[in-house]
């Protein structure tokens, strides 16, 4: 939306560490569009079973939702490896060369930290669930740490993609905020 | 600790340092959020960070944004988008300026389709923008109204914009959608009359005369068209007529859209199906992570006592209920220059709608006001998204043209504010009629 056309996917000038990370967040990419494919397809059977066949429905409504949640979580990395999260880039835009260099990587700093703190807590939300069995109060009762587990996989790939884009930025293989000179 | 007013500028003045230093804006949401959590509240409030950001992802009724994508994403990688306004054309022929009326209709049904504005700039320009030029229309008028009409795509239904109103302030969607409908329209006439007013006051009279088709060159084109507007109508049935939730109609529209773009316009090829699915992945994944940021950054905000202070203080104000709204619309104007439509809505709503409900005003026709002030930020600089989309499909019509060309547009939006002012039931008379009063 605001991301001007000259804002390109992340490149990772060959090295293949850097080339693996964004095949991951790629695969995480494909993954999410099944999901949120799955998730038309389920609510299409629902809207069937229901108006058609006239029989109530148990599962899907609570599936899709986790369908969409953890779309939404695997799908961070990919949209991260494809500059696609929205930005406001006029400071990187009035800033020239080295300051916009530190910029973009304060910037980076910055969003891997808040995503480390998420992270840690998800996890340890994650692992509750696990241990102790919690299910959904509803009546199909699906065991919660299988959508709980969303959130700590997804920040844990996206902070990976975040870090992969941070050594980009300092390697000089990636131009910051990959805005033109 | 700060009173909590101060605090609110505090947070207002520290959210745009951090979001115009080029960090995404849901990231943005999070990184500040945190901080004011943690300096205000102590560690302990950021365990429930995760919490709340998987909550407020937890509705059905989040799951009509994909699935409106992926319709408009499918409608947009067909030919669709040209064959409506080559369908509109033809018909409209005996209409005096039948080609920017065209144009401008095309925009509003193509938004009906796809709920983007930036889809609806593109899908229409391609085929609209060099008709025109080739046919004497001034550049600005023919750059300024596929810009204009373009934001349509946010205010005629479905509309995805709408939908995180909808969400933020707990408002009856289906409600929304039709709010948007009559003043859809009414942007549609200002736009229409401002092009042709244009057109014949720089003497390119003649250009408004028309061409003509035969019967048969109008009714060909018919087949192309018509499912898609069977399904919008199929679609908009559904939810009014009390047979499924927006969610569900929306998944059905999705299926329908994919199905019909593969039969009707072959869209056969695997990589084809793709490109429409990563498409919507990417805007649904980046409008939901930022529905989800927005939500941690709501409860940061009730938690420390910002948003029930600034409600208590503007209503403590007690000035006029219209120096109020002019207020909020600057406020929204400026935010819209800078900020997509959906981060704007996210923020504000929590803030805005008690003040918006104490001074008595009706929450969906603020809706309609609200976007129609996103609309404008479409077009305007520095971010207006239209104008860039325009640029990239007209690169040689220069961008000060195009700016030029959509500022009588832009007027033409405050009119309708303005309009819809004096006579809210533009916006309410639709709804109310068809779901009763709210």
């Amino acid at each position: 939306m605001a991301t001007l056309p000259s804002a390109r996917a992340a490149s990772t000038g060959g090295y293949l560490i850097l080339r693996l990370i964004k095949g991951l967040s790629t695969v995480c990419g494909w993954i999410s569009a099944v999901m949120i494919l799955a998730s038309v397809l389920i609510t299409c059977q629902m809207i069937f079973v229901r108006f058609v066949m006239g029989q109530s429905t148990i599962w899907q409504t609570e599936a899709v939702i986790y369908l969409m949640i953890g779309a939404t979580l695997l799908g961070l990395p990919y949209v991260q490896s494809l500059r696609g999260h929205v930005n406001v880039d006029l400071i990187p835009i009035l800033v020239k060369g080295r300051a916009r260099k530190m910029l973009a990587g304060l910037v980076l700093l910055m969003t891997m930290a808040v995503v480390s703190v998420i992270l840690f807590y998800a996890y340890e939300n994650w692992h509750f669930a696990w241990e102790r069995g919690w299910r959904s109060e509803t009546v199909w009762a699906p065991k919660l740490w299988i959508p709980y587990l969303a959130l700590p996989l997804g920040f844990g790939l996206y902070l990976l993609q975040l870090l992969a884009d941070f050594v980009a930025l300092v390697l000089g293989v990636d131009r910051p905020f990959g805005l033109e000179d | 600790m700060m009173d909590p007013l101060s605090l609110g500028l505090l947070v207002a003045f520290m959210t745009i340092v951090v979001l115009f230093s080029g960090v995404s804006v849901a990231s943005g949401l999070l990184i500040v959020s945190a901080g004011f959590l943690l300096v205000f509240d102590g560690m302990r409030s950021l365990e429930l960070m995760p919490e709340i950001f998987f909550g407020k992802l937890n509705s059905f009724a989040l799951l009509s944004i994909p699935m409106f994508i992926i319709m408009g994403a499918a409608i947009s990688s067909t030919r669709a988008g040209a064959d409506l306004y080559e369908a509109l054309e033809r018909w409209l022929t005996r209409v005096p300026g039948g080609l920017v009326m065209s144009n401008l209709g095309a925009c509003a049904l193509f938004s009906a389709m796809s709920g983007s504005s930036p889809a609806t700039c593109a899908a229409i320009g391609k085929m609209g923008i060099p008709e025109m030029r080739k046919r004497g229309y001034p550049d600005e008028v023919a750059a300024g109204s596929i810009a204009a009409g373009g934001t349509l795509g946010i205010l005629i239904p479905p509309s995805v914009t709408m939908i995180v109103y909808g969400i933020a302030t707990e408002t009856s969607i289906g409600r929304l959608f039709l709010a948007g409908v009559v003043p859809g329209l009414l942007l549609v006439g200002l736009f229409m009359a401002w092009s042709i007013y244009d057109t014949w006051r720089n003497g390119s009279a003649e250009v408004l005369a028309q061409r003509s088709y035969t019967l048969r060159q109008k009714l060909e084109i018919l087949p192309r068209v018509i499912p898609f507007i069977v399904i919008i109508v199929g679609v908009l049935y559904a939810m009014y007529g009390g047979i499924a939730t927006p969610s569900e109609t929306a998944a059905v529209g999705a299926l329908l859209c994919l199905v019909i773009a593969m039969i009707i316009y072959r869209l056969w090829s695997p990589k084809a199906l793709w490109t429409i699915l990563s498409d919507s992945t990417r805007e649904s994944v980046m409008i939901l992570f930022i529905i989800g940021a927005a939500g941690v950054f709501s409860y940061m905000l009730s938690s420390l006592y910002i948003t029930q202070s600034i409600a208590a203080w503007i209503s403590d104000l007690e000035v006029n209920r219209w120096v109020l709204m002019g207020i909020v619309n600057v406020f929204l104007l400026v935010a819209g220059f800078f900020l997509p439509p959906v981060a704007v809505i996210l923020m504000a709503a929590p803030i805005l709608l008690p003040i918006i409900l104490a001074a008595e005003f009706d929450p969906y026709w603020f809706a309609v006001i609200l976007t129609i002030n996103m609309e404008i930020g479409l077009i305007s600089p520095p971010v207006g998204l239209n104008l860039y989309v325009i640029n990239s499909i007209a690169p040689d019509i220069p961008l000060k043209t195009i700016l030029r060309g959509s500022l009588p547009y832009v007027g033409c939006m405050v009119l309708a504010i303005v309009i819809l002012c004096f006579f809210p039931g533009i916006a309410t008379w639709l709804p109310d009629l068809i779901m009763g009063p709210a």
